[in-house]
């Protein structure tokens, strides 16, 4: 595109000419210029310049002929030089000074007039003013204007020297030239359209002329439409040409109409890609290319016909890429053409610059036919200088020169050939291809098409092979290779490995051209699928063919035992590898060059101990075409102590097991030959010392004196089978003899650590108890090895699973969140002070500890506690882990010994609490009447009254405790001394000791003092300690430590008490001796109470009193109900039964049996007469 | 125009399976397995069809009235080569019978 003028690229611009005022023009130009659209200017100082206008001889002649379809220099006059307005600047001075000045303005506007009238040319007279107020007459203005023959509103008045009034000046101006300038050329077009019409005209060439003419003008009026169709009729009217025209010699004619076409075209395709019509834009290029494919032209010119046709897809395809921004989304254009389906890539300059090169090469190849005969070649040397472009465009002339002047010769046919020969000479066609290639290549990449920018890579590869830039080449080769390679396209691969192979060999790198070599040598190909489908040339490759396959490694094994190769065909320069650079390939697991080696190397166990030998399979196969016969190969692995080597030295295998500078172990095997296709499996034992892992890193062929290949060894369970031989006909083996090996075979061997000899012992008695600090005893005794830099791990696990924290109650006990601790280890004492010497880290965290232990001496033993603390009581597991070295020595392996233990965590002491009321008074408690069906409210106590709580302490555990003391205790924050706790019972606790399932009972009196619905009573806090018996507490040094169980009591509802009944009776009575049995109501309220009581008959007394009545109690005082009672049977008797009910709170007050009971002797006891009066009122008061 | 045709069968994993070059020998310029290379560029295209429509049936043939016959022809004998229980799917296709078979097809039709 760029070969192409600037005017026909670009959209024609309007150009108008100013005259005189010259300080004025560069503000009018560059005003004019930002226009949209923009003006261009062309500034004459003054009138007298103003001739350049006229038309000059030349031009007049030449208008007379028809010598050709367009004229080079029209279009580019048009744009430069042929204004489509003048504008005359005049000075209100000079309008309206003496007759001197307006006689000049006359003259210059009459000059101006006579040049502007031959061309149709508009004019504008300006009239500038430095201010508005400089009036011009009217008499002299109407004068001007009669003078320039102007309309009144193209004389302009401009103001300068204001600004808004400039800016205001300028509009006007501009409008005004805007206009003007679009009549003209609209005049213009009309002009000759009319001459279209009336066919006015002797010859087609003529036709076209105009038609380009009309749509130029339509250009510059920005018609596109019209423009467009103009140019479509000039296109068609020069296709008709072609058969009929005779003007020119026929070479020549068509070279004319050719390039005429291809601006015509040109146009076209600018116009429809800038209206966004991609669609049509491309069909009618298609139907450029139809149309003018065939138009071949004369053998000898040949070349010139597909260079034309490069031409058209390059333009074209840069026009596409320009306008790129402005095609919408590609996909819905293909929908969108129904008649006719255009594919996706028809919408892409990367297919046109493919294309352009391809006919590029075309004409290349043309050329050099058309070249070949050598003596045309020294004609054309002398003859072709002095052509030159004729006027015509697409035509071409002689320059003679004659005496001072040039006169143009017309060029005969065979004069044009020669010229054109010689211009075709000059170009380096293939930096060109490449150039398109590149582009077209680029331009696929960015659409992700890597097939088709592969083949555009391949092309371009070839051509700078052909120019001999090898390593440019041999990059894009290998970028097509791989595309190839992977996709399985073995005849394509092979024939780019061919170009690479032989680039390398040029570029004299000996390492590729193996690589290269082998790689080919060991592709898939057989003789007899290729051979019925090779025609055309072949690239270097050869054919692909099994003959082919096995002359390359005939000749790069040759080169591997030292026959050099030249490198280039007439160059003296060898491919050889030498002594002081041996050659080193290496083969991993995506190599391409597995095909040529592969190794596969299988442990025949999975574990191992260390010391013991284990059997290893080593399995090599090679597809190259000939059998390879390997001289050592070097098996290596991580523990380099391992590696081992073997040779194929049968005879003097004495001599190699000796050869001992370095420790690595030689074997030697009869047999080192590769066949193709066939596993070739050798079998050694191995023996590790070093437990871990043993894993088998790689395979070093050597091959001839210099060529070491390492290939990178595979388990045969894990290994991919070879990716170009998987869907080949061919022999399946396995990698190693036994057929399970070859599916389950490793490289890798885990070698176990060795044999501890050294206890480690976890003692621990019964379970542990919650809130305990257990004790564990751990005890280290070496038997076989001292221990050096051992260190004990401890974990502890839940044993049910899940951890220590369980995911439901961590909440609510998040700040002690383990339920079990390890709280520390406690170590001999005497060691103690000389571990803490050492800064050895001692770590212990609640579930996980690491201690490290002393050096401990060959039978010695050692011992430490571990200190475990349950929160709750739950089963663990106890892992305790031992690792030591045996030896100090630098290289000793870590042993380790692992012990674990479940202890069960249980729960000590069962406590339990009662509440009750003292004996035989009944409060009433209104909470009990009201909210009797609601079962799990707080326990009521009524105030100010005695309370008896029962603290029960059982002991479920196996073991005995000791209980050391039990209290009750108040929080702070509670209310305090809401209430008064005493301790009843006299005795304290003398560290009682509970048998299993014993029970302990603990009576308190509590009297709340406050009346509170939720009263605290506090916590009771039980001190223990395991007991341990005589002889457990002397063989171990256990000591008890004391353990705290709390108990948290419930809250209580204290409340105010109406109501109390009392019953009062004597502890005991004697058989036939009366007692008295009083029933106490007391009333607490400030109301006159109403009771209903009744008293039942029993057998076992006579009694007297009241049965049933209605009696009222006035507020705080007490009434007495007495009865006399006389017991008739001895024993344990139920009193008679009295039931008070108060009616105000319809309450129904009812001694419970207990209460109710009395004991009567058959005869009076006489042993406790006197503390009988003493002690009677004591027990009930507690 | 004396065209060359060359057809392909190429299998899931892109690899060829069977080729067959049919019609007068190329032109002398042009390089060996040219065809081979454009076959393989226009996948391209393949896939983009193939990535756009559900169908089994590409119908991305330009002469696509003349050539379907053809290329019925062939895949009733590609089933027949599927069908026999020696051959790996995706491999390599060798079997003389087919390739006389299709190159009968193509003197025929193309």
């Amino acid at each position: 595109m760029e070969d192409y003028a600037e005017e026909l690229r670009t959209p024609p611009v309007t150009l108008i000419y100013l005259v005189g005022c010259p300080d004025l023009h560069p503000t009018i130009s560059s005003y004019l210029h930002s226009e949209q659209p923009p003006i261009n200017t062309l500034a004459l100082p003054d009138f007298s310049k103003i001739s350049i206008l006229g038309r000059t001889q030349k031009e007049t002649v030449d208008s007379g002929q028809h010598g050709g379809i367009l004229k080079r220099d029209w279009l580019l006059k048009h744009r430069t030089k042929v204004p489509a307005v003048v504008a005359a600047l005049f000075s209100s001075d000079q309008v309206s000074g003496d007759p001197a000045q307006w006689l000049q303005v006359c003259t210059d506007l009459e000059n101006l007039k006579i040049v502007v009238r031959g061309r149709n040319i508009k004019l504008v007279v300006v009239l500038v003013q430095s201010t508005d107020k400089d009036e011009v007459s009217e008499d002299r203005m109407i004068a001007l204007r009669k003078r320039a023959e102007i309309d009144s509103k193209y004389l302009i008045f401009f103001i300068h020297n204001d600004a808004s009034e400039l800016t205001e000046s300028l509009n006007r101006l501009g409008g005004a030239l805007a206009e003007l300038a679009n009549l003209y050329y609209r005049d213009e077009g009309r002009r000759i359209k009319t001459r279209i019409e009336k066919k006015n005209f002797n010859h087609i060439e003529l036709n076209i002329r105009y038609c380009f003419k009309v749509a130029v003008y339509a250009e510059f009026r920005r018609d596109w439409v019209e423009a467009l169709r103009f140019y479509e009729d000039a296109y068609r009217a020069l296709r008709e040409m072609v058969g009929t025209s005779t003007r020119l010699p026929p070479i020549q004619r068509l070279v004319e109409i050719k390039i005429v076409a291809e601006i015509l075209h040109f146009k076209m395709s600018t116009l429809l890609l800038h209206g966004g019509k991609v669609v049509e834009a491309v069909v009618w290029f298609q139907q450029h290319i139809v149309s003018y494919k065939t138009l071949v032209g004369a053998p000898e010119v040949v070349f010139l016909h597909w260079d034309w046709m490069s031409r058209q897809f390059l333009v074209f395809a840069e026009l596409l890429e320009t306008s790129a921004a402005a095609i919408p989304n590609t996909s819905s254009l293909i929908l969108g053409s129904s008649e006719r389906l255009l594919s996706e890539w028809e919408f892409h300059p990367a297919y046109y610059y493919e294309l352009a090169a391809h006919y590029m090469r075309e004409k290349r190849y043309c050329l050099e036919v058309a070249l070949s005969p050598s003596e045309t070649l020294k004609r054309i040397e002398s003859s072709s200088e002095s052509v030159i472009q004729y006027v015509f465009v697409g035509q071409f002339a002689r320059l003679l020169e004659q005496g001072e002047a040039f006169v143009m010769q017309t060029l005969t046919d065979a004069e044009y050939v020669h010229y054109a020969l010689a211009e075709g000479k000059r170009f380096q066609d293939s930096y060109e291809i490449i150039a398109l290639l590149k582009k077209s290549f680029e331009s696929y990449g960015n659409l992700k098409a890597r097939r088709m920018a592969s083949y555009c890579g391949s092309q371009m590869a070839r051509e700078y092979f052909t120019l001999g830039e090898f390593s440019n080449a041999k990059s894009l080769f290998d970028g097509v290779a791989s595309l190839y390679r992977k996709e399985g396209w073995i005849t394509l691969l092979w024939e780019v490995l061919g170009y690479l192979r032989e680039c390398s060999r040029r570029l004299g790198s000996v390492k590729d051209f193996i690589e290269y070599s082998l790689e080919m040598a060991a592709l898939p190909i057989s003789s007899v699928a290729e051979s019925s489908s090779c025609k055309g040339e072949y690239g270097p490759a050869g054919s692909p063919a099994l003959p082919q396959r096995e002359m390359i490694h005939k000749e790069v094994f040759g080169l591997v035992k030292g026959e050099p190769i030249l490198t280039s065909d007439e160059g003296n320069c060898n491919l050889a590898i030498t002594d002081d650079q041996p050659l080193h390939l290496e083969i991993d697991l995506v190599s391409p060059l597995r095909v040529v080696l592969l190794a596969s190397v299988a442990f025949h166990d999975q574990v191992v101990k260390p010391g013991v030998p284990i059997s290893l399979t080593l399995s090599l196969l090679s597809q190259l075409p000939h059998p390879v016969e390997i001289d050592q190969l070097e098996i290596q692995f991580n523990q380099s102590e391992c590696n081992f080597i073997i040779t194929s030295a049968p005879k003097e295998t004495v001599g190699a097991s000796s050869v001992g500078e370095t420790d690595t172990r030689l074997d030697s095997v009869p047999n080192l030959n590769l066949v193709t296709n066939k596993w070739l499996r050798l079998t050694f034992d191995i023996i590790s010392e070093q437990s871990g892992k043993l894993e088998c890193l790689s395979v070093i062929a050597k091959l001839g004196p210099y060529l070491t290949i390492c290939c990178r060894a595979e388990s045969p369970a894990s290994m991919d089978d070879l990716p170009l031989w998987k869907y080949e006909d061919l022999v399946q083996t396995f990698p190693t003899r036994d057929p399970a090996l070859a599916f389950s075979g490793q490289k890798v061997v885990q070698v176990e650590e060795p044999d501890p000899q050294v206890d480690l012992v976890l003692d621990a008695t019964g379970p542990a108890f919650v809130g305990e600090r257990f004790l564990v005893p751990v005890t280290v005794t070496s038997k076989g090895h001292a221990i050096y830099s051992g260190e004990l791990k401890i974990n502890l696990v839940d044993a049910r699973g899940g951890g220590l924290v369980s995911p439901r109650e961590a909440e609510p006990f998040s700040m002690d969140s383990h339920h079990v601790e390890l709280l520390g280890i406690s170590e001999p004492d005497g060691e103690s002070e000389f571990q803490a010497g050492m800064d050895n880290i001692k770590k212990i965290q609640q579930s996980f500890g690491l201690l490290p232990i002393p050096f401990i001496k060959l039978g010695d033993s050692w011992c430490c506690k571990l200190e475990i603390k349950w929160n709750r009581p739950k089963p663990i597991m106890l892992y305790v882990s031992l690792g030591y070295l045996p030896n100090s020595e630098a290289g000793a392996q870590t042993v380790n010994v692992h012990k674990s233990l479940q202890i069960e965590g249980k729960t000590a002491v069962a406590m339990g609490h009662r509440l009750m009321l003292p004996y035989r008074r009944h409060p009433l408690l209104l909470s009990k009447i009201q909210v009797a069906s609601e079962s799990d409210h707080s326990p009521s106590l009524a105030l100010n009254e005695t309370n008896i709580l029962i603290v029960s302490a059982k002991n479920c555990s196996e073991v005995p405790l000791r209980l050391m003391s039990m209290s009750i205790e108040m929080n702070d924050d509670e209310i305090g001394h809401s209430c008064t706790v005493q301790q009843g019972g006299d005795s304290p606790l003398d560290n009682a000791r509970l048998v299993p399932g014993e029970e302990f009972k603990q009576v308190f009196s509590i009297i709340p003092q406050l009346s509170f619905p939720k009263l605290a009573m506090g916590t009771v806090s039980l001190r223990w300690s395991r007991e341990f018996g005589f002889e457990e507490q002397s063989c171990s040094s256990l000591t008890a430590t004391k353990v705290l169980t709390c108990y948290k009591l419930p809250d209580v509802n204290v409340e105010m008490v109406p109501l109390i009944v009392s019953l009062e009776c004597p502890p005991h009575a004697v058989l036939g001796s009366p007692f008295t049995f009083y029933v106490k109501i007391q009333n607490e309220t400030v109301l006159l109470q109403e009771f209903k009581h009744s008293l039942g008959d029993s057998q076992s007394f006579v009694l007297s009193g009241i049965h049933n009545d209605t009696i009222f109690v006035l507020p705080k005082s007490q009434h007495i109900l007495g009865y006399k009672l006389v017991p008739l049977v001895s024993g344990l008797l139920q009193l008679p039964r009295v039931t008070v009910t108060s009616l105000r709170y319809s309450a129904e007050l009812q001694p419970s049996l207990s209460a109710s009971t009395i004991f009567v002797f058959p005869c009076k006891p006489q042993f406790m007469v006197d503390d009988m009066g003493s002690k009677l009122p004591e027990p009930i008061a507690t | 125009m004396a065209s060359t045709a060359c057809f392909i069968i190429v299998s899931r994993n892109d690899i060829p399976i069977y080729e067959a070059e049919v019609g007068s020998a190329l032109k002398k310029e042009e390089a060996a397995h040219q065809h081979q290379f454009i076959l393989n560029a226009a996948l391209d295209i393949v896939q983009d069809i193939a990535w756009n429509t559900s169908a089994m049936f590409l119908k991305a043939v330009d002469r696509f009235n003349d050539l379907v016959v053809f290329f019925q022809e062939v895949h009733e004998l590609y089933i027949k080569i599927l069908l026999n229980p020696l051959y790996l799917p995706g491999s390599r296709i060798t079997s003389s019978h087919f390739d006389t078979k299709v190159r009968g097809l193509a003197r025929k039709y193309l």
